[in-house]
């Protein structure tokens, strides 16, 4: 089970938020908490397919864990520079790796924040929900 | 070293020990090239050309005296061997430099040339396993540190999965859950976060030990910092029952510290004081001035628990110090929290201590530099004893374009403020540390040493290169503008000191319009009550 598209109650537009962590159980419970946030998720474990999706369904946001098979965290930052479609996601790392020398690396490389693993809930929706909300660096008008 | 001849550079004034000295050194059986100095400054060249094998130091020389030689000859090459050759009179001497790092000493006069080819050769043999040694121990160090690094990295990621599970099912998102479920996921919770902070302090304090520890010293309001450190600790008191409270003068001048840290010290010095505080107990954090001390802020934790017993008392700051009377509900972490936030405040240039009697509650205090800009800006608008000509204040303001995003533009600011640092020469401007600001604009200042001619050099490079930063661009506009700070008259009767401080207060009259009721230092108020 590579993507979940859930749009079901509400009519407007909802988000869409790229979870990019190796870890299966992990993956499964931020998408449940996403969701139960109004958010639709797309989920994939590797660097490779995070490029491939992110293409794919162009979502609104991308959750980028930094230890990843098949490309790690700052491929992956490296390849959506690349492609002007893309260049524009708002990309929050979210990973386990010491902010010492991360923290200022995934930022210059384009990511917008960085959370160490455990990431208080409220502060990481908090990030997303304000990222999305000025259309922060993502050319395209804010769900609500 | 058997095959190659030892190369000594022998450094003495008198021309007789030296040619004793010469005359000993080439009569042993191992070969030795003998290099001769009168004077420290021609050692000191010497050793910029080549490193000896070993060095034999005449402590009293024409161009310097006593410790102090052998202080600068060991800045200059730490890691070569350095024999003594001491005078009848100053043996005292020489045993004090042997304390401070040199291999051996020779009294002159006694000096034969089996005894001195024996002293070269140990001094060297042990000069050589020391540096094996202290090479072994950084590697040491460093293996440690990348063996903490990684079972931290490891132990974060089930971790996360736990926390993650657990706030689902506390959060209700996996259906309701029965009262006692709550109560039994909670305990988890509890430990979970027990847990993240043991794992957190484990690395900060392996960082502090090797020296890795920074910060980053900003102009801060030690007020609000120490409202929030109590309005974030407020609802732990409040679920032990204790009272919690802040009370501080309000002439308090801004602080120079790292906010992040400070912050991290003060939530653990009050996290401390509520575990070891029983229900109905209170708790106080002060800031306030003490006479004695004119460049200090004072700040501390008071509770009213019960004590610690005196024979504790210098023990509690060290590494892995846990309570010997703690029961088991106060469970008190890995016992490094204290030790951490010990050294924070040692970066800082400050001293942290406590005081207790048992039954009576325990106070630990600890102090942060004021913030003065005379005393950041003296190194870089003078040269050479003498105030420099011309110096321009530069204004860059960064403004966000809709409303305040306050995590990412924070982030904003903090690059462009990385980016600013790098327009400028660090020897003679200077980006003066910003106050910590709400969240909206932003303002950075420049003191550059330069007319306002050239200043629009600097104007433009900061225009490129913040421009360049996608976010900004995205997110906010920026403004740069340039003033000069009017010169001293000629013939100004001020010390240089005096000036500087002239040039502080100019400046500090200028932010201080842009900033309007925050004050941004009290600089004018400090030196004035210092005269």
């Amino acid at each position: 089970m590579l993507t979940e598209s859930h749009n079901q109650e509400q009519p407007t537009r909802r988000a869409k938020i790229m979870v990019v962590d190796d870890d299966p159980d992990l993956r499964q419970a931020l998408s449940l908490r996403l969701r139960a946030n109004h958010f639709d998720t797309v989920n994939v474990c590797d660097g490779y397919s995070a490029i491939a999706m992110a293409q794919k369904e162009k979502p609104h946001l991308i959750i980028l864990d930094l230890g990843l098979p098949a490309g790690d965290g700052y491929t992956v930052l490296k390849h959506l520079q690349e492609f002007p479609a893309l260049a524009g996601i708002p990309v929050i790392v979210l990973t386990a790796r010491d902010p010492e020398g991360n923290e200022k690396r995934t930022l210059e490389s384009g990511a917008i924040a960085f959370f160490q693993k455990p990431a208080d809930n409220e502060e990481l929706l908090a990030v997303i929900r304000a990222s999305l909300q000025t259309g922060w660096g993502w050319g395209g008008s804010a769900p609500s | 070293m058997e095959h190659e001849p030892a190369r000594v550079l022998l450094i003495e004034d008198n021309p007789g020990d030296a040619d004793l000295v010469r005359l000993r050194l080439v009569e042993g059986k191992s070969a030795v090239q003998v290099n001769c100095v009168p004077r420290l400054a021609d050692a000191l060249a010497c050793l910029d050309v080549e490193m000896p094998t070993l060095v034999l130091l005449d402590l009293n020389l024409p161009d310097s005296r006593g410790a102090e030689t052998f202080r600068r000859i060991m800045q200059k090459a730490p890691n070569v061997p350095v024999v003594i050759l001491s005078g009848q009179d100053d043996e005292a001497l020489a045993i004090k430099a042997v304390h401070m790092g040199v291999q051996d000493y020779l009294v002159k006069g006694d000096i034969t040339s089996k005894q001195l080819e024996r002293a070269v050769r140990y001094a060297i043999e042990r000069q050589g396993l020391l540096r094996a040694l202290e090479i072994t121990r950084q590697q040491q160090i460093k293996f440690k540190d990348q063996f903490l690094s990684h079972v931290s990295h490891e132990l974060r990621t089930p971790l996360t999965c736990i926390y993650q599970y657990v706030t689902l099912l506390l959060d209700g998102l996996a259906g309701p859950l029965a009262a006692n479920q709550t109560d039994h996921l909670k305990a988890v919770l509890k430990s979970t976060n027990q847990l993240h902070a043991m794992i957190r302090d484990l690395l900060e304090a392996t960082r502090a030990e090797s020296g890795k520890l920074h910060i980053e010293p900003r102009c801060i309001d030690i007020r609000e910092l120490l409202q929030q450190a109590v309005t974030m600790m407020r609802p732990t008191a409040a679920e032990n029952h204790i009272s919690l409270a802040a009370a501080f003068e309000q002439t308090i001048p801004l602080v120079y510290a790292d906010p992040d840290r400070t912050l991290e010290v003060l939530i653990n010095l009050i996290d401390n004081a509520i575990k070891f505080t029983p229900p109905e107990g209170s708790v106080v954090v002060k800031a306030s001035l003490v006479e004695t001390d004119p460049s200090a802020v004072y700040l501390s934790v008071n509770d009213s628990g019960r004590g610690l017993p005196p024979e504790t008392l210098s023990q509690v700051f060290d590494r892995l110090y846990q309570d010997p009377n703690a029961v088991d509900g106060n469970r008190t972490g890995l016992g490094l929290g204290l030790y951490i936030a010990k050294e924070i405040v040692t970066l800082h240039g400050g001293r942290m201590w406590v005081a207790s009697e048992p039954g009576c509650g325990s106070t630990f205090s600890f102090t942060l530099p004021f913030y003065s800009l005379a005393k950041l800006l003296l190194p870089v608008i003078t040269d050479q004893g003498h105030l420099r000509e011309n110096i321009v204040l530069v204004r860059v303001e960064l403004a966000p374009l809709s409303k305040a995003l306050r995590g990412s533009w924070k982030e904003v600011c903090q690059r462009s403020l990385d980016r600013l640092r790098r327009c400028i020469y660090v020897d003679k401007d200077l980006v003066l540390p910003p106050m910590e600001t709400s969240g909206a604009g932003e303002t950075f200042f420049v003191v550059a040493s330069t007319d306002m001619k050239r200043v629009g050099i600097m104007m433009d490079r900061i225009r490129e290169h913040l421009g360049a930063l996608p976010k900004l661009k995205a997110s906010g506009t920026l403004r740069v503008t340039a003033e000069a700070i009017p010169a001293p008259p000629a013939g100004d009767p001020r010390t240089l000191e005096q000036q500087v401080w002239g040039v502080a207060d100019y400046v500090t009259e200028v932010i201080q319009q842009g900033l309007g009721s925050r004050q941004y230092f009290t600089e004018k108020e400090n030196h004035t009550n210092a005269n």
